[in-house]
């Protein structure tokens, strides 16, 4: 019975490669101010209560390097079949009104072009609650025009969040999905 | 030995049974198995090992996290006005009480120790109290030394706690063993004392001496076993005197026995309770931080000790029927506490296998 001890706002951009394959998504993770303080006790900043970029880029170092073990807290779905990651590029932390945002992408290992993608956002154990923002949550960047999104928040019952989570689920072990009632779901189709 | 009513017999394994499997639900729910940090800095408390329903569980969880999300905002409140520190008080209080129902504060542990070691309710409050003490001080004491004074980063503080977790978890497991040792000898004079029952020796009284050897390889060695140092009388629960003496069975140390206990459950800060700390030193109020943690300590004692009371009434329960019928009654319970032995020293083995299979993934 963990209960989160982290909280992240996120925006989510899904990554569109000019032939219109899909090459990744891009996550801007932002901590509530109390994990934020936590991990930023005892950096060195020119400006108290301030952080740069650079001297907020060995944390993110960190974090990206520590979040490889949870995956991202990201999984993929093309066309129904799993889709996996290479290691986050472009990432750095920002500091701002006291509360860290992370921002990474996770590039498709194999670009692709489905009809379906899933994307699912969260954590497992339950450790992290994520929660998608609330103006703007997800994006699609660069997609065909016919593309169709999708956002479900854990908490919607709506029909169609339903059906994904069930064929999610079965796909999951049944001592990780603890946390799946929790999950953020994005989903884009593509005639 | 004589054991002319079966049923009690029955009665007597059942409810050892019920026991033993009180203490692997409370296990269960502590959920032993650590993990890691997703962000690099920051202990996460254990992870279920499976889905939780939604029922008293969820809702309990809920509560937690409100509370716990609440705690940032009542901080930042105090720091304008003072009278939110009641409040966060208040809160911290609640927080306490509700996240001992969580995993990660040793309620197994200690219950099953209480069961194993047939101690007294009396005690088993005071290991609760004590533990919790000890889990806030070692909180603001890292977190005073650590972040006020050496001002190190977060991933600094985080490997600290991680050595702290090692040590909380190897001395788990070393009470856990002495136990397994002390209370595989009992059972199996017990077993012996049912194969052929003969008279008890009375006991001899004398006080032990701390932690010294225990040699009960045969039952001649007979002595009452008197903790040194107690709190509290060892005599309201083996007034029985078939087979083998609980009082002979007991581990050594008596007071100093309990320490380790307290020390292994107590040494490990809840994250919670750091990350509190550390975000009240960010706001300049690190002193309603620290009574924050000591008010979230005395909550999370009194739910402790409400579990570990349990633990200890249905072990009583299960002395009375022993008392009733030696035999298999006897046989049983002393089976119970080997149960309960061989359960802290799992928890112990388990925390430290989930801190070993994260260790290579801190990579910081």
């Amino acid at each position: 019975m963990a209960h989160p001890h982290v909280w992240v706002t996120m925006k989510s951009e899904v990554v569109y490669a000019a032939d219109g394959s899909v090459t990744g998504v891009r996550h801007a993770w932002t901590f509530d101010d109390m994990f934020s303080a936590f991990a930023t006790q005892g950096l060195d900043a020119k400006k108290k209560g301030e952080f740069t970029r650079e001297e907020l880029a060995p944390l993110a170092e960190v974090n990206v390097t520590s979040l490889k073990e949870f995956d991202y807290f990201t999984k993929a779905q093309v066309d129904g079949k799993k889709a996996a990651f290479n290691e986050p590029v472009d990432y750095y932390l920002d500091y701002k009104d006291n509360v860290l945002t992370l921002n990474f992408t996770l590039p498709l290992k194999m670009p692709a072009k489905p009809k379906k993608l899933l994307l699912d956002i969260y954590d497992p154990t339950y450790f992290v609650d994520f929660t998608f923002a609330d103006t703007d949550p997800v994006a699609l960047r660069g997609a065909p025009a016919e593309c169709k999104l999708t956002v479900a928040r854990p908490n919607d019952a709506t029909a169609d969040s339903r059906q994904v989570g069930e064929t999610f689920f079965n796909s999951l072990t049944p001592s990780s999905d603890y946390g799946a009632r929790f999950a953020n779901k994005i989903s884009v189709t593509c005639p | 030995m004589p054991s002319g009513r079966p049923r009690a017999c029955v009665e007597g394994v059942k409810l050892a049974v019920a026991v033993a499997a009180l203490l692997l639900a409370a296990g269960v729910l502590d959920a032993v198995l650590a993990q890691t940090s997703p962000f690099g800095v920051g202990r996460p408390v254990a992870a279920p090992p499976a889905p939780v329903g939604d029922g008293f569980a969820g809702w309990i969880m809920a509560r937690q996290a409100e509370f716990y999300r609440n705690l940032s905002a009542t901080i930042r409140a105090a720091k304008a006005d003072g009278t939110a520190l009641w409040s966060l008080l208040g809160l911290s209080f609640v927080y306490g009480v509700f996240h001992a129902a969580g995993p990660g504060h040793g309620k197994a542990v200690i219950s099953s120790y209480l069961v194993a070691n047939e101690e007294t309710w009396h005690r088993g409050v005071v290991l609760a109290f004590a533990s919790a003490l000890l889990q806030a001080l070692v909180a603001v004491m890292l977190v005073g030394v650590a972040a006020v004074l050496l001002h190190v980063t977060a991933k600094t503080m985080g490997e600290a706690v991680r050595w702290i977790e090692i040590v909380s978890y190897t001395l788990i497991a070393a009470v856990g063993a002495r136990l397994v040792r002390t209370k595989g000898r009992g059972f199996l004079s017990a077993l012996r004392a049912t194969a052929s029952p003969r008279p008890a020796l009375a006991a001899a009284g004398d006080a032990i001496v701390p932690l010294r050897d225990h040699s009960h390889h045969n039952d001649r060695s007979h002595h009452g076993e008197r903790y040194a140092g107690s709190i509290h009388g060892h005599d309201d629960h083996h007034d029985h005197s078939h087979g083998a003496e609980p009082a002979d069975l007991g581990g050594p140390g008596g007071w100093q026995r309990g320490l380790a206990a307290i020390v292994a459950v107590g040494l490990r800060p809840c994250s919670g309770a750091i990350l509190v700390l550390v975000f009240s030193l960010a706001q300049g109020l690190f002193w309603a931080g620290v009574a924050a943690t000591f008010v979230m300590g005395l909550g999370t004692a009194l739910t402790v000790a409400a579990i570990a009371t349990l633990a200890v009434g249905g072990r009583a329960l299960a002395t009375k029927f022993a008392a009733a019928q030696s035999g298999y009654g006897e046989l049983a319970l002393r089976g119970v506490e080997v149960v309960a032995a061989v359960l802290v020293f799992t928890f112990g083995i388990l925390l430290l296998m989930g801190y070993m299979a994260s260790e290579r993934m801190f990579v910081m």
